[in-house]
């Protein structure tokens, strides 16, 4: 007997399954899968999937884990430093993946090879790019027959980018209410009018909510080929490229390129935050409320990998662009709003794990943060030093006190009924959990940068 | 919600779609060639086509 457990998203497809054996992921391959398996492997699509980097590579294992009788394989794929999910992408992000899946659809037909899955769940950013992750994806091509999973890439990636192109709304909450997919019909509701004039609209959204499924039988067989699948994927690659949108600023997007209180400001902090990363050991980052990743991209000079996190899209499409076009790619940006983190969805709740239950770092920055959640949201400062505690034993945390002009702004509006928030209740609070290592003001400002590590009981 | 939906295999519906779709850019592709076509004929008359490889 064997006491090894599916992963808890692993059950839907009869083809195999991921399990976990001593925190490192392993992929079964099961008998009703050995042709399409052996044909992935035999045909060179594989190769060139790993060639071009399109799919995460992996290995044969010998031993026979699970115990189980059906397993014909099992595979050790490339493991990953954190799992993303698509409503944590931004528009950047989602686009990518969804030209990676197609790229991989026609380099699957010209090995005779198709997808028979075309989720957003199958792919996982890994060293700044997007991978295919699901090795038990691709089927043997019927070229008579249509693409069984036209329906489900255009919910999970085409229409999610055409509403976020149209309303110019953040399209990861409406993701994450349909994970598997904006269905047509909602999408069509939701689109402006203006947006008939798409073609790609006209074909994909508006012909699918009008037809749906209907009382077709769905034997269409020999009326479709391989000109016709092009033709289909190339139509689609193109209006997902043609789905852009504009660069604009919100309050956070320019935080430090104008609100900022001065130039010297950044500098000052820079040297103390190099100063306070140089004295601990680290692999693992994690910056919440990143912005536009500046000290991200400082403390990924020295780290293994850093998660960004931001609820403003727009940072991270912005901070997105820049990781891809600076090539940095242990910088992994994702619209993740701290103080409602995503939660686990999904069967049994346990689909698709939480933030916080993924969320296992060496260091959390905190910089200029605390103000928000505490003032803006009004979480005590002692609950906020018991999230950071359970996230990472080292933090790095600002403070920033009541006299700063962005803590005046935050309470222009609003009654101060928040007399614990100062320097002293902080102290008091995180040293709850934390000891301090270092405390250092930052010279001109009513803002303080602390080094904390966490207490082990 | 119609009742039917949750009965029918989720991939039939989205194959009638696929085949009018591939019938209009078939359509589509075809209007494209002949309308190239067309454009060097004109430009044939002209003058010399820059490039003289783009049909055939």
């Amino acid at each position: 007997m064997n006491n090894i457990a599916h992963h808890p998203a692993s059950f839907k497809d009869p083809s195999g399954f991921v399990f976990q054996k001593n925190n490192i992921f392993y992929r079964q391959i099961n008998q009703t899968y050995k042709d399409d398996y052996d044909l992935l492997m035999s045909s060179g699509l594989y190769d060139e999937l790993i060639n071009k980097k399109y799919l995460l590579s992996h290995q044969e294992i010998n031993e026979n884990f699970t115990g189980s009788a059906e397993r014909y394989k099992t595979i050790l794929p490339e493991q990953l430093s954190f799992i993303s999910y698509p409503y944590e992408w931004c528009f950047g992000q989602l686009k990518d993946a969804a030209l990676l899946t197609l790229s991989i659809q026609k380099t699957a037909i010209a090995h005779g090879m198709i997808l028979k899955d075309a989720a957003h769940f199958n792919v996982q950013f890994h060293n700044g790019k997007p991978v295919f992750i699901d090795t038990l994806s691709f089927e043997k091509y019927d070229s008579s027959q249509p693409w069984v999973a036209y329906r489900q890439f255009c919910e999970c990636f085409l229409f999610p980018l055409y509403l976020q192109r149209y309303l110019r709304i953040n399209v990861q909450k409406l993701m994450l209410t349909y994970p598997e997919g904006i269905p047509a019909s909602i999408t069509k509701e939701l689109l402006p009018w203006k947006s008939n004039f798409n073609l790609g609209v006209g074909l994909h959204v508006s012909l699918q909510s009008t037809i749906k499924t209907g009382n077709n039988s769905g034997d269409y067989k020999g009326e479709f080929d391989q000109k016709k699948m092009l033709n289909l994927v190339n139509n689609l690659e193109e209006s997902i490229k043609g789905c852009t949108i504009k660069k604009h600023t919100t309050t956070w997007s320019t935080y430090y390129d104008e609100t900022i209180i001065s130039q010297s400001y950044l500098s000052e902090k820079e040297t103390i935050f190099l100063k306070l990363i140089s004295l601990i050991e680290f692999k693992k980052v994690l910056d919440i409320g990143a912005n536009d990743g500046f000290f991200s991209k400082v403390i990924s000079e020295k780290a293994t990998s850093v998660v960004s996190v931001d609820f403003d899209s727009h940072c991270i499409n912005n901070l997105y662009a820049y990781t891809k076009k600076q090539k940095a790619s242990n910088i992994l940006p994702l619209c993740i709003d701290f103080s409602n983190p995503t939660p686990a969805i999904g069967f049994n709740n346990t689909e698709r794990s939480s933030f916080l239950d993924r969320a296992q770092f060496d260091v959390l920055l905190g910089l200029a943060l605390v103000h928000h959640l505490a003032i803006s949201k009004n979480i005590p400062l002692q609950n906020i030093a018991e999230s950071f505690q359970k996230i990472a034993k080292t933090v790095i945390v600002e403070f920033i006190s009541k006299e700063d002009e962005k803590v005046q702004q935050l309470l222009q509006h609003r009654k101060d009924i928040f007399s614990n928030y100062n320097e002293v209740e902080f102290i008091k609070a995180f040293s709850k959990y934390f000891n301090m290592i270092s405390t250092t003001n930052i010279p001109g400002t009513h803002r303080i940068m602390y080094l904390l590590s966490r207490k082990e009981n | 919600m119609d009742v039917n939906l949750l009965y029918i295999d989720p991939g039939s519906g989205s194959y009638l779609v696929q085949m009018i779709i591939a019938a209009v850019l078939g359509g589509m592709f075809y209007i494209k060639t002949i309308w190239k076509r067309i454009k060097l004929f004109f430009s044939k008359n002209k003058e010399a086509p820059e490039n003289e490889h783009v049909d055939e």
